[in-house]
């Protein structure tokens, strides 16, 4: 009698052992987008490569507010903010105040968007870009835990490490150059009261642009 | 060979990025990654009117464009109109979209094909036979995996008239916008809601008496596009309430949620196949869900109910109650203080667990999808009665009439005796069962409270209603020396008792008053024979305790008697509060004949033709039938002008002359359509109906009966 019982006992634990592993080997590949940043809340720790081989740690910046800015040169959304010259507008006035921006690249090789390091600093110079560093992502992992989910896509973290803004960059959800005029920028405004002290006035909104050519 | 195909597609690609956009234009080369096209339905322009024009979307394949809401990426389609003076536009009338995964996200849209309606009126002082020229520019952002923006501007010149022109529809553009709106979602037929905490949303769709097994699938697309995390699963629960999907909350939409409206997509099994209906939840009330109450607010709930329970003891049904138990310890002074406590505790316990098998109840069949509260019994005309007729035999038992064996004077007996015990449970149960018509002040704060917590809270709340119920009697059995403050014992006490009864004689008038709006005039009157009865088995029961041998017994027959034929009728109160289906009652309404076997056998021998709908209120897609082309005036006229006998068959629950004929048909389910004109068999019409296919087939009967005419000329004449 003592046997089988054991046995029993032997291939429930084994059943249960197996069922935790898959439960862990799965967890990641189902993490929601959007279910780990809050506003409010930490902002998640990532370390990246920048497009000179240098690691870069959001802890880094502790002390300074830094913003995020998923971009792909060739989704129309992106192109109309950096032909506009409105993206390098901001990034200029924003890095010379001492605001770190780091504008990151999660599309996966040989999606639209990858580009080679040498690529992306040849992008920066042609098109006047001021962010303070750009970063890849290529696997993905930072563009998920953020939730990032179009480009271009905009996080603004406060120098506590707290996420004080995120989604579109401004309110015209469009491709049309005539609209940079008359939108609202949410980035400039946020980045401006948290300049201030004051607490931002539009924590979300609506991200619009092309999807995050995300490793699939 | 690919190169070559490929190279126009990249020319476009590369024009794209330079800024250049070719305005698509009806004939545009076939490199184009989208075909737009101006459609208008035929049939002239006339004053006043509203006309249907289309944009039609034809994507290359695997490419798609995007619904109002595109979801996690994208941009929906945008129409600016030019239009004559006077004339103006409705907002896009958008399609059902499907969710089209991209990797880790998701987006609304249209894969392929589509057509994006709107309607244009025409102004009142149109001239007739001038020409209206609309012109439509058309902004899209089309995606496969990459996105490339585009537009058109299309133009459309058509003729104006004094009067409608009839309109072709069965082939060319008209049948394209037949179709077009078709895939239009329908009004939502239930009222909708979206239950909202920091955490979760769920819409809850009152679809009552839905097939749990029927429902294959369900998804919300939301209009909003910061309400739900779009890629994400929603999990669906059928219940006797109806349909409840829980949808993942999106971390943008910060606090409430202002727009819950969006597209609620269902797929429902129809024997051995799919169905899919869209409903338009244009009206969803945003209901924030009450999260469960911290240790504060239950204390404060409690003590409401408590406080509730004390001041229910002073109500009209309760108070005679309390007041005879207060009466028959006064009697009794002279008990041991053990006994009186233990007494006292008994009374308690009578009380809390009549309490709680109330709140089971209750909570059981909230649980179950009934929506009741507090004082849900009065809901049943049998309750109603029964309440009635105890609170009457109570009343007339103080009168004098007779004496109830030992539960209202239990406490006069030996407190040690088993009797005396029981006696005084069932007081507490008594107590609780008078009290629920009643609800005094505080207690609707509380129990309101109550009823959206989880059961442990909501037993709590229930638990201190109850303790406040049974507090007055029990601290007097616990201070024995209270009870010796009471006055002395004597007639006045008889005096009392009487003067008791009429509070009580109001509760019962009032109860009746309730019966009144459940039951018609007939029932009510058998409901107060019932109290007639019960006073003659009162009075019975009396002479049957005074009197011996024969006079006794045949009173006893007589009380035995009036008491089955009082449950008789009570029993035969339900019975005609069921008897009316809202099918039933539509069918009245409309001039359609409920179905039967008989009715539709004489009608055949009539030589009448019949068109027989089988149907059931949990079944969507008859109910969307219903709408969309029985219900339809089109419809209507036809079987008027056809001389069509219209038979409804209700089968919501099981009917077994339904079931046959659906069985002969083929058929497992509802719905079945079927159309009896001449002939054995009858022509079955499809389990998804447009007013045309219902047109349709009502032409060719009458073609059949005006060619079986023509073919005998003499026995038209008879």
């Amino acid at each position: 009698m003592m046997i089988p019982r054991r046995t029993l006992l032997g291939v429930a634990l084994l059943g249960g052992a197996a069922a935790l592993s898959v439960g862990l080997v799965c967890t990641p590949s189902t993490a929601n987008p959007g279910a780990q940043a809050r506003i409010g809340g930490a902002a998640p720790a990532f370390t990246v490569v920048d497009t000179n081989g240098k690691q870069v740690s959001l802890a880094d910046f502790k002390g300074k507010t830094v913003v995020l800015e998923w971009t792909n040169h060739d989704c129309p959304y992106v192109r109309k903010h950096y032909n506009g010259q409105a993206m390098q507008g901001l990034q200029k006035k924003w890095t010379d105040k001492g605001v770190v921006w780091l504008s990151v690249i999660s599309s996966a090789r040989g999606e639209q968007g990858f580009v080679t390091p040498e690529q992306a600093n040849k992008l920066t110079t042609d098109r006047g870009a001021h962010p303070t560093a750009v970063v890849f992502d290529t696997k993905g992992d930072v563009g998920r835990s953020y939730g990032a989910t179009v480009t271009p896509h905009m996080y603004i973290i406060k120098a506590d490490g707290t996420l004080a803004y995120m989604g579109g960059i401004d309110d015209k959800a469009t491709t049309r150059l005539d609209d940079l005029k008359t939108a609202k920028n949410f980035v400039d405004t946020a980045l401006d009261e948290i300049a201030q002290g004051k607490p931002v006035s539009t924590t979300t909104s609506r991200p619009y642009g092309c999807t995050v050519k995300y490793q699939s | 060979m690919r190169r070559m195909r490929s190279a126009p597609l990249l020319v476009f690609v590369l024009l794209s990025i330079l800024g250049w956009q070719q305005p698509a234009r009806a004939a545009a080369p076939a490199s184009d990654l989208v075909k737009a096209e101006l459609l208008a339905e035929p049939g002239a322009i006339t004053r006043g009117q509203t006309f249907w024009v289309g944009v039609r979307l034809r994507m290359k394949e695997h490419w798609h464009t995007y619904w109002r809401n595109p979801g996690d990426s994208g941009e929906a389609t945008s129409i600016t109109w030019e239009l004559p003076q006077g004339f103006s536009a409705g907002p896009i009338q958008w399609p059902t979209p499907t969710r089209i995964p991209v990797g880790p996200l998701a987006n609304y849209g249209y894969d392929g094909e589509t057509t994006l309606l709107s309607q244009i009126t025409a102004p009142a002082d149109l001239a007739p036979s001038s020409e209206v020229a609309i012109n439509a520019h058309v902004t899209w952002l089309v995606c496969e995996k990459e996105c490339i923006p585009g537009e058109a501007k299309l133009s459309l010149t058509l003729p104006a008239a004094a009067a409608a022109s009839a309109a072709g529809s069965n082939d060319g553009p008209g049948a394209a916008f037949e179709a077009a709106r078709s895939r239009l979602p329908q009004m939502s037929p239930w009222p909708a809601r979206m239950d909202v905490t920091p955490d979760t949303l769920t819409l809850q769709a009152a679809a009552k008496g839905l097939q749990r097994d029927a429902i294959r699938s369900a998804q919300f697309f939301p209009f909003s596009e910061t309400l739900i995390r779009h890629a994400d699963p929603q999990t669906l629960a059928v219940t006797a309430d109806g349909l409840s999907l829980e949808l993942p909350r999106s971390a943008l939409t910060i606090g409430t949620p202002n727009d819950a409206r969006g597209v609620l997509v269902i797929d429902e099994a129809i024997g051995a196949s799919t169905v899919r209906h869209a409903f338009a939840l244009g009206d969803v009330a945003i209901v924030i869900a009450a999260p469960i109450g911290s240790l504060g607010t239950i204390l404060q709930a409690a003590l409401l109910a408590l406080l509730g329970g004390l001041i229910l003891n002073l109500m009209p049904c309760v108070f005679p109650v309390l007041s005879i138990k207060v009466l028959s310890l006064i009697n009794h002074a002279g008990q041991s203080a053990r006994q009186l406590r233990l007494h006292g505790l008994i009374y308690t316990a009578g009380v809390l667990v009549t309490f709680v098998g109330l709140a089971g109840v209750l909570l059981a069949l909230r649980a179950g999808g009934a929506e009741i509260g507090w004082g849900f019994q009065l809901q049943s005309p049998i309750a109603v009665a029964v309440l009635a007729y105890v609170l009457f035999s109570m009343g007339l038992s103080l009168s004098g009439v007779f004496h109830f064996g030992y539960s209202l004077q239990a406490v006069g007996g030996n407190l040690a005796h088993r009797t005396g015990l029981s006696g005084a449970f069932f007081a507490g149960a008594l107590a609780v069962v008078v009290a629920t018509p009643c609800t005094a002040p505080f207690m609707g704060t509380a129990l309101g409270f109550a009823m959206t917590q989880p059961a442990a809270v909501s037993l709590v709340v229930f638990l201190a209603l109850g303790l406040g119920l049974a507090l007055p009697f029990l601290l007097l059995t616990l201070a024995p020396q209270l009870v010796g403050r009471l006055p002395r014992p004597g007639a006045w006490m008889e005096t009392v008792k009487q003067a008791l009864a009429f509070p009580i004689y109001a509760t019962v008038a009032w109860l009746m008053w309730v019966l009144a709006q459940q039951v018609g005039a007939s029932q009510l009157f058998a409901a107060m024979i019932g109290l007639v009865l019960v006073a003659l088995a009162a009075w019975s029961f009396s002479i049957w305790q005074t009197s011996g041998t024969w006079g006794g017994r045949a009173a006893a027959a007589v009380a035995v008697a009036c008491m089955i034929t009082t449950a008789v009728a009570v029993a035969g109160l339900q019975r005609d509060q069921i008897e009316a289906s809202p099918a039933a009652q539509t069918t009245a309404a409309a001039g359609i004949e409920p179905f039967s076997q008989r009715r539709l056998d004489e009608l055949r021998a009539e030589n009448r033709p019949v068109f027989v709908n089988m149907t059931a209120a949990w079944c969507i897609t008859c109910l969307v039938n219903e709408r969309v082309a029985l219900s339809t005036d089109a419809v209507k006229s036809a079987f008027a002008a056809g001389n069509i006998a219209y038979l409804k068959g209700d089968w919501t629950n099981r009917n077994p002359e339904i079931t046959r004929i659906l069985e002969r048909h083929g058929r497992s389910g509802v719905p079945l359509y079927l159309l009896y004109a001449g002939g054995d068999e009858p022509v079955i019409l499809p389990q998804i109906l447009t007013a045309a296919t219902v047109l349709q087939e009502i032409d060719r009967i009458r073609d059949r009966n005006s060619q079986r005419r023509a073919d005998l000329p003499t026995s038209a004449k008879e």
